[in-house]
């Protein structure tokens, strides 16, 4: 028997034992309720039920009382592109009316301020500025509630440094990410996403929408290779593809050849991320959407799932917002809707974020079953409409 | 005839005889570049103006003498507008810009800084096939013709040698195209009302455009009109207008370099009266401003003016396309006169009339493909509005609301679609 130990063994050996670890981590990954509604539009509605939702799951009081609330909004994509004639906010971004109503209730609640945060793509223009080019009218969130702020994340903005966060247990991908200091200039950091599928990591809900967090000034195309650039000048196209490191001044990825593969990388980085900048409260707008993709497309189908969900725990939320699509939470790569890629939710519960099993997760309100929208039935249909 | 009337062509080399006007007849094209001294008497008979072309050769904008006696500016050195194609790339694709836009050649803002300096002298801008890079189809013609008009000039009709040749022996495309653009023509001699519209926009762009300015003040219009951002052209050379500079919100001062007394006693006045002047780095201590104000954009420290504000750099610009975009979002989208969605490759021309009543919003397209799904937010509430497009009745649009907010959903329309607003 050849007992030699080759750098082959040993890294097989440590990924083994890694991956043996992760599963008990997973076993024991926390838990949440996950309220669960039936909301028909984006009408007056919308208030009253996601305050009966915050209230089935203990309440935001306690949780954002005189604290600073920072929200990652999804707000993906140009602001003037639409699917047809439909504003964005029905099928693609976040709907403004579950952003103002949010903000209005954190501000009942007791939150001392409370900012607005997206990462718009390949822009450091004000984050208001991204907004208005929807057609939105940002009153509508600055009278929600008193100090309602708004940053773009994309690049150093109002900070004087990035914020770096390290991702417990020493993170599959990254080991530490460097942030817009919003992020950390916040005790409460909520996570408001849309029920969509995506191209790249099969769905995105409040744990996907973590993936635009990142500074495209750093781990952008174009950033430069030292230091962070002053603006962003690309997209994320590095972290899907690997085609090269952050700048030098932020750490690099643990291990440069690791798949190259979208597939591979996204899931892990977005489950890197909320490891390491921890989701307080997660909020996945699914009253309208699309299917298929994350963006405005013509290979796109509008839907009307009619669903809002919310939750303490990111990984419970979106296995709950999965099952709302149609989607076994516990599938993962090979199987829908991880045909091509690793599962984000899984990755998520590895790292103890959350666990991702029905059975272990208690859902208030609606059953999931009343209310599954198949997504890709949805589409098959559309499709077959389409001709 | 007047010049204003003039529909310019420049006759083609490949037609020698003057049995070719006769493709010319029942077409606007009243006014030809002929140096054939045969064809130029037959077109002289028929009615037609005749230009030398050694009498009026275009110039390049810098060289354009604007003090000469009124007659058309014809200026050249331009580009054949069109979205830019990627050498070497795959059929059709495009070059992106750096906001992943397609990157489009135009000679708008050439037309709208000749406009400010023209005083009233009709504009022609002169390109041809020279300057087209790749095939040139109805949709290319279509697009270099609605580009110079929808910015209140007029191209000097150029037609490559295939299509003129085409023409002369009745080949069914070449006649298929030259009826799309007379049909064009025809189309905006129609509405010329619109040419004499003001172009609007809450953003004068200051520069002399000239000498050390040239390139980065005319790179700031070019990309100030990629972004849709509607500016009005403020020329440094001349004194500053005798209307108040009160029609706007906001102005960009682009070149490091100190005002004259009188430009600098304007802009402080604006200034002081509600406006926001947005100064290079090098000027911040020009103007007396009081209070430090929350700055959105990174980059500018804004302090108070009297009722208005002063954002000034605290870098160096160094880049037109960031400037536009910097500038764009400190006077906001917000004061837009029109938003658009879906517009892709479509530029905007929104200008107004003289009493205000009216205005129209030109969309020219670049793609060659039609373009869905539209829609038009407009600022001002308009009691009306029209859609106008070449070869068809114009269509009076109904609102409808969408976010609250009356919006217009535009019919599937290709190369150019114009919105006329009453109130």
């Amino acid at each position: 028997m050849n007992t030699s130990f080759t750098r082959r063994n040993l890294l097989a050996g440590t990924a083994g034992s890694m991956i043996l670890g992760r599963n008990a981590w997973a076993a024991e990954a926390p838990t949440a309720s996950v309220a669960l509604s039936k909301c028909n539009s984006y009408g007056a509605e919308v208030l009253p039920m996601l305050s009966a939702m915050f209230d089935q799951i203990g309440g935001l009081g306690r949780l954002v009382k005189g604290k600073t609330v920072a929200i990652k909004v999804n707000l993906t994509g140009g602001p003037e592109s639409r699917m047809g004639y439909l504003p964005i906010g029905l099928t693609t971004w976040t709907h403004p009316v579950v952003i103002g109503a949010t903000i209005h209730l954190l501000g009942k609640a007791g939150a001392r301020r409370i900012r607005l945060l997206e990462s718009p793509w390949k822009s450091a223009e004000p984050l208001e500025e991204h907004m208005i080019g929807a057609g939105w009218d940002l009153s509508h969130f600055t009278n929600s509630a008193s100090n309602v702020e708004f940053e773009n994340t994309n690049f150093l903005g109002f900070g004087k440094k990035y914020a770096r966060f390290n991702v417990p247990k020493g993170g599959h991908l990254f080991p530490a990410f460097d942030l817009n200091h919003s992020y950390a200039d916040c005790d409460v950091f909520v996570s408001i996403a849309k029920l969509k599928e995506h191209l790249t990591a099969g769905v995105t809900m409040s744990m996907k929408n973590c993936f635009g967090i990142t500074p495209c000034t750093i781990y952008g195309d174009n950033a430069p290779i030292d230091e962070p650039g002053q603006v962003p000048l690309g997209g994320r196209f590095p972290i899907h593809s690997g085609s090269r490191q952050p700048s030098k001044c932020s750490p690099g990825e643990h291990d440069p050849a690791t798949p190259r593969d979208g597939g591979y990388r996204v899931p892990r980085c977005v489950a890197d991320l909320v490891a390491a900048r921890p989701i307080h409260l997660a909020i996945i707008d699914g009253i309208e959407s699309q299917t298929t993709v994350e963006t405005v497309s013509r290979n796109a189908t509008y839907v009307k799932p009619h669903v809002l969900v919310a939750g303490l725990n990111p990984v419970c939320v979106d296995a709950v917002g999965a099952a709302v699509m149609g989607f076994d939470p516990m599938a993962d790569r090979g199987k829908v809707p991880f045909e091509k890629c690793d599962s984000t939710l899984r990755l998520a519960e590895e790292l103890g974020v959350g666990t991702r099993d029905l059975r272990r997760i208690e859902v208030i309100g609606e059953k999931i079953s009343n209310v599954v929208c198949d997504y890709r039935k949805a589409s098959a249909t559309a499709r077959t409409r389409r001709g | 005839m007047d010049s204003v009337n003039l529909v310019p062509f420049q006759w083609p080399a490949e037609w020698h005889s003057a049995q070719q006007l006769k493709l010319l007849a029942n077409t606007p094209v009243n006014c030809l570049f002929c140096d054939n001294d045969a064809v130029s008497a037959a077109a002289r008979h028929a009615g037609l103006t005749v230009i030398d072309p050694k009498s009026a050769s275009p110039s390049p904008l810098a060289e354009v003498k604007w003090d000469a006696p009124p007659a058309p500016r014809v200026i050249g050195g331009l580009v054949w507008p069109s979205v830019r194609m990627s050498p070497g790339a795959r059929r059709d694709t495009a070059q992106a810009g750096p906001t992943g836009a397609p990157w489009i050649d135009s000679n708008a803002w050439v037309a709208h800084l000749a406009r400010v300096r023209a005083k009233g002298a009709p504009l022609w801008l002169s390109f041809g096939a020279a300057q087209k890079k790749s095939t040139i189809d109805t949709s290319a013609y279509l697009t270099a013709l609605v580009d110079s008009a929808a910015a209140g000039a007029r191209w000097i009709v150029s037609l490559d040698p295939a299509i003129s040749k085409g023409l002369t022996q009745g080949n069914a495309d070449a006649t298929q195209t030259w009826a799309a653009i007379t049909r064009m023509l025809r189309f905006f001699e129609d509405n010329r009302r619109w040419a004499a519209w003001e172009p609007w926009g809450a953003l004068g762009v200051l520069s002399t455009y000239k000498g050390d300015h040239e390139y980065f003040g005319q790179e700031v219009l070019n990309l100030s009109a990629r972004r849709n951002l509607h500016y009005r052209v403020l020329d440094r050379t001349a004194p500053p207008p005798e209307r108040p500079l009160d029609h706007l919100r906001a102005i960009l001062y682009v070149d490091p370099e100190v005002p004259t007394p009188a430009w600098k006693a304007a802009l402080a006045s604006f200034a002081q009266k509600g406006g926001q002047l947005i100064l290079p780095k090098q000027l911040a201590a020009e103007f007396p401003a009081e209070a430090t104000l929350p700055c959105p954009v990174a980059g500018y420290q804004s302090r108070t003016c009297g009722r208005g504000r002063i954002s000034a750099a605290t870098r160096d610009w160094d880049d037109p396309y960031f400037l536009a975009q910097d500038a764009h979002s400190l006077v906001s989208r917000m004061h837009d006169p029109v938003r658009i969605f879906n517009a892709r490759s479509l530029w905007e021309h929104y200008s107004e009339s003289a009493d205000s009543r009216s205005a129209v919003l030109q969309l020219v397209g670049f793609s060659r493909g039609s373009y869905d799904s539209v829609s038009i937010r407009a600022a001002r509430p308009w009691r009306s509005a029209t859609l106008h497009t070449a070869g068809s009745a114009p269509v009076r649009l109904n609102t409808v609301t969408v976010d609250g907010k009356v919006e217009y959903h535009l019919p599937d329309f290709s190369n150019f679609a114009a919105l006329e607003f009453q109130s």
